[in-house]
């Protein structure tokens, strides 16, 4: 057996995690279990950071491909002897009988995770804020890492576009100027972020004198209506230099390939962390793909159904009406369960609150057999995963398409620059859990970094990761500049 | 024999360059520089891959073919780290792709010839195929800024380094010089960076000059706005080129057109270039395969202002950065092009 404790820096100092109340009886349990082969057991134990994840305290993770299990615990939930005990023993149980996570309603079959419902349960966020809003009270910024989005300090806005008009002015100097001048916000937020932008912008060509401002295209992308009508009335005041697209920010190039070699400066902020993300994990030599399967507790379950005047059995089918319908048609689709959409918003809080995913390993027969995103291939992985021993990490399936079908818009002198929660070494993935975790009614993951440096250095460019300034926050900048 | 200076046939087609890596030979690649593969079986995978690519050219009906420059990591340092003098400063690189850091610590030597080694390469080509074959080498200026000279090296830092251009053009010249006694017919310069640095095309010129001085084959010039990466280095006009390059002593000169559009086309008629035209009508930047009609237009558009015995049909760039199944039905798509426009002019 091999016990595997992942938050070492949460070992010591003052609130340091008190490891035994949580590991000890999780052992014991499974010792005293005669039918588990302790020889084909790992233990893993992570700290998982999130108040809501999609992880129960205590979980198995078998294999398809042999016997081997994981057996995962989260310190910072397993506290309670007792309770861990009782759920080590039910989840061996379970896994025996089959069934997995012991009582629960499941509500798909086995995918890899970034094809999981979870994320139509995120679609379903962008695309019905107000609602979520509205019943909440509170904006999606406030969910945000920090509390808002990522970018509004005005010092580094300044400093990106003094650096812009550094390589405008060398361009003028050699009449090599495009006569138009795009810069590109993909996820625009509020459009605070563009308002303080272009405000800067105003005033530092005014002090600048070289009238770019005039020449100015701003593109603002984002994938939900909702946000980008508050972002257009966040700018209204350059709407002249302003256009806004709903696009998806897995495929930019879809929307903006008129703009291929021509945009001066891309900007990204938190939009990578909440783009489908598979697992890879490479255990004892061999890689894995992680599938995941969401399902409810039966104790959520039924009082879930209990709420819409249904039955447990009826629960999938509701569901799948909320992610096909919203919480507003569904109350017309459903108004026996659903009598308002007030009540779909509440049916829609509770199933995602409650939802869960199982796990499972599958053998990759080599990594180049994974497509990571569309013409990138997972050898891009290896350069992490051969880094030694067991190690589970993002594919990062969404940033990487993003990232890498956001580059060919860049100009020659070009820049892309990013705030997100990046992981910056592979080593971050030994230490610590990385998601997927919920915020608000959005799934969060962080980004595999090395992986798009990887992408970025097969694609012509420099990436550099650097710390937000001025920060407090996990947000990282990463920079890409057009390289050799 | 030299072949002719004009090509074989009208709307001859050719590519410029490099092929496609496949996916296995850049792993090799890589990691033949971190001891995972040995140097022997690295060059008997080029080998293969350049067979291949020989026989590729062949089916899709290219007239003129390369050796998709498949034995060289990049445009640079296949030819650049072979220089007297030039050492890497790191000889290890993460990925095969990555330019080696090389600098020059002394003057260059005066050098005998084939003092690059590329003979070999060449050789293997004509072996395995009858077609005619275009040889390439990257040209003494964009050798040239890829290069760091220290102070005992005695070049200066101008912006321009005139005589490490001059010097390294003498370098290819000897090449070149060998090549020539070794079978070449069609050498060909590229000059990949130049159109990054349209002031200094008159000493870009020059140093062409001394590279094909006294050297018999027919001369090829191309230059792009770059294409490491699949991505253009410079976004302009080929506006730069003229009138310079006329004094280029080379009897081809082939240009990238898909992608940037023909504007440019004018300039062959209003400089009067005379020579052959070597026109891009197939855009190595993206995948997308164009139709064959679409080429036909290109081509029929270079026709308002070349003859067809002067005209070379061509992609824009080499076809390195495309995936091969993409970069064959492109070469289809640019020779049936190529063949229904040379119909309809018989």
């Amino acid at each position: 057996m091999r016990v595997e404790i992942r938050p070492a820096a949460r070992l010591r100092g003052t609130n340091a995690v008190d490891l035994l109340p949580a590991l000890g009886p999780a052992l014991d349990a499974v010792i005293a279990d005669p039918e588990v082969d302790l020889t084909r057991l790992r233990v893993t134990a992570d700290w998982v950071q999130y108040r809501r994840s999609f992880r129960p305290p205590v979980m198995l993770v078998p294999s398809t491909g042999g016997d081997a299990l994981e057996l995962a615990v989260d310190l910072r939930r397993a506290h309670d002897a007792e309770t861990t005990a009782n759920a080590v023993a039910a989840a061996f149980h379970a896994h025996r009988n089959g069934s997995g996570a012991g009582a629960h309603r499941t509500l798909e079959e086995w995918t890899p995770t970034s094809r999981s419902l979870i994320w139509r349960f995120n679609a379903l966020y962008w695309q019905h804020l107000r609602a979520w809003e509205e019943a909440t009270g509170h904006g999606y910024e406030s969910a945000l890492p920090g509390g808002r989005s990522g970018a509004r300090e005005d010092e580094p806005v300044r400093a990106m576009i003094k650096a812009l008009f550094a390589v405008w002015d060398s361009l003028a100097r050699r009449r090599a100027l495009p006569e138009e001048l795009y810069v590109v916000e993909l996820g625009v937020g509020n459009g605070s972020q563009a308002r303080t932008w272009l405000d800067a912008f105003r005033e530092l060509d005014a002090e600048h004198g070289h009238r770019y401002y005039r020449r100015l295209h701003y593109l603002m992308g984002d994938y939900s209506p909702h946000v980008l009508e508050l972002a257009r009335a966040a700018v209204a005041e350059h709407a002249q230099h302003v256009s806004s697209l709903v696009l998806d920010a897995q495929r930019p190039m879809t929307a903006l390939g008129f703009l291929r070699f021509k945009v001066f400066l891309v900007y990204i902020s938190n939009v990578y962390d909440n783009l489908p993300t598979d697992e890879i994990a490479t255990i004892g030599q061999r890689e894995h793909l992680v599938q995941t399967r969401a399902y409810l507790d039966e104790a959520d379950a039924v009082a879930i159904a209990a709420g819409v005047a249904a039955t447990p059995d009826a629960l999938g089918g509701l569901v799948d009406k909320l992610l096909q319908l919203g919480p507003t048609l569904l109350a017309e689709a459903a108004p026996g369960h659903i009598p308002d959409p007030a009540a779909g918003v509440a049916f829609w809080r509770a199933c995602w609150s409650a939802l869960r995913l199982q796990e499972r390993y599958v053998p990759l027969h080599g990594l180049d057999t994974y497509e990571i995103a569309p013409g990138i291939s997972g050898e891009l992985l290896r350069p992490m995963t051969a880094t030694g021993g067991d190690l589970r990490l993002h594919a990062a399936n969404g940033a990487a398409a993003s990232f890498a079908d956001t580059l060919p818009l860049l100009h020659p002198f070009g820049r892309l620059q990013c705030h997100d929660i990046f992981i910056t070494a592979t080593d971050q993935y030994r230490t610590g859990f990385r998601g997927p975790g919920k915020y608000d009614g959005s799934v969060v993951n962080w980004v595999n970094g090395p992986l798009l440096a990887h992408i970025g250095a097969r694609m012509g460019f420099d990436v550099a990761f650097a710390p937000f300034t001025p920060s407090g926050s996990n947000i990282v900048t990463l920079t890409a500049d057009v390289r050799d | 024999m030299p072949i002719p200076p004009r090509p074989p046939r009208p709307l001859t087609t050719t590519v410029i360059g490099s092929w496609s890596v496949p996916d296995w030979l850049e792993r090799a690649k890589t990691a033949a520089y971190h001891g995972g593969v040995s140097r022997t079986q690295l060059s008997d995978m080029h080998d293969m891959a350049i067979k291949a690519v020989l026989k590729d050219q062949e089916v899709v009906g290219i007239d003129v073919v390369t050796d998709g420059e498949l034995r060289r990591d990049n445009d640079i340092d296949h030819i650049l780290a072979r220089v007297p003098g030039v050492v890497a400063r790191e000889p290890v690189k993460a990925f095969y792709f990555d330019y080696l850091d090389l600098e020059l610590q002394s003057p260059i030597p005066a050098v005998g010839p084939g003092p690059l080694g590329l003979v070999s390469d060449l050789a293997f080509t004509r072996t395995y195929t009858d077609r005619p074959v275009r040889f390439s080498m990257t040209g003494p200026f964009s050798l040239s800024r890829r290069l760091r000279t220290s102070e005992g090296a005695g070049y200066g830092d101008s912006a321009d380094r005139a005589d490490l251009v001059r010097d390294l053009a003498r370098v290819l010249n000897a090449e070149a010089t060998a090549l020539a006694a070794a079978g070449a017919q069609l050498l060909q310069l590229d000059e990949p960076f130049l159109a990054g640095h349209p002031e200094h095309v008159k000493l870009a010129v020059e140093a062409v000059n001394i590279v094909v001085a006294d050297v018999p084959v027919t001369w090829a010039l191309h230059v792009c706005y770059g294409n490491r990466y699949a991505r253009p280095l410079w976004e302009g006009h080929y506006d730069f080129l003229f009138p310079a390059v006329l004094d280029a002593a080379v009897d081809q000169l082939l240009l990238e057109f898909a992608r940037k559009g023909d504007d440019d086309l004018a300039l062959i008629e209003k400089h009067g270039w005379d020579r052959v035209l070597g026109v891009g009508v197939l855009d190595v930047k993206t995948a997308e395969v164009e139709s064959a009609p679409l080429v036909e237009r290109r081509i029929e558009r270079a026709l308002a202002y070349v003859p067809p015995e002067r005209l070379l049909v061509t992609p824009d760039c080499g076809l390195r950065h495309l995936p091969a199944t993409a970069a064959r039905a492109k070469l289809r798509a640019m020779t049936s092009a190529a063949a229904a426009v040379r119909a309809r002019l018989a």
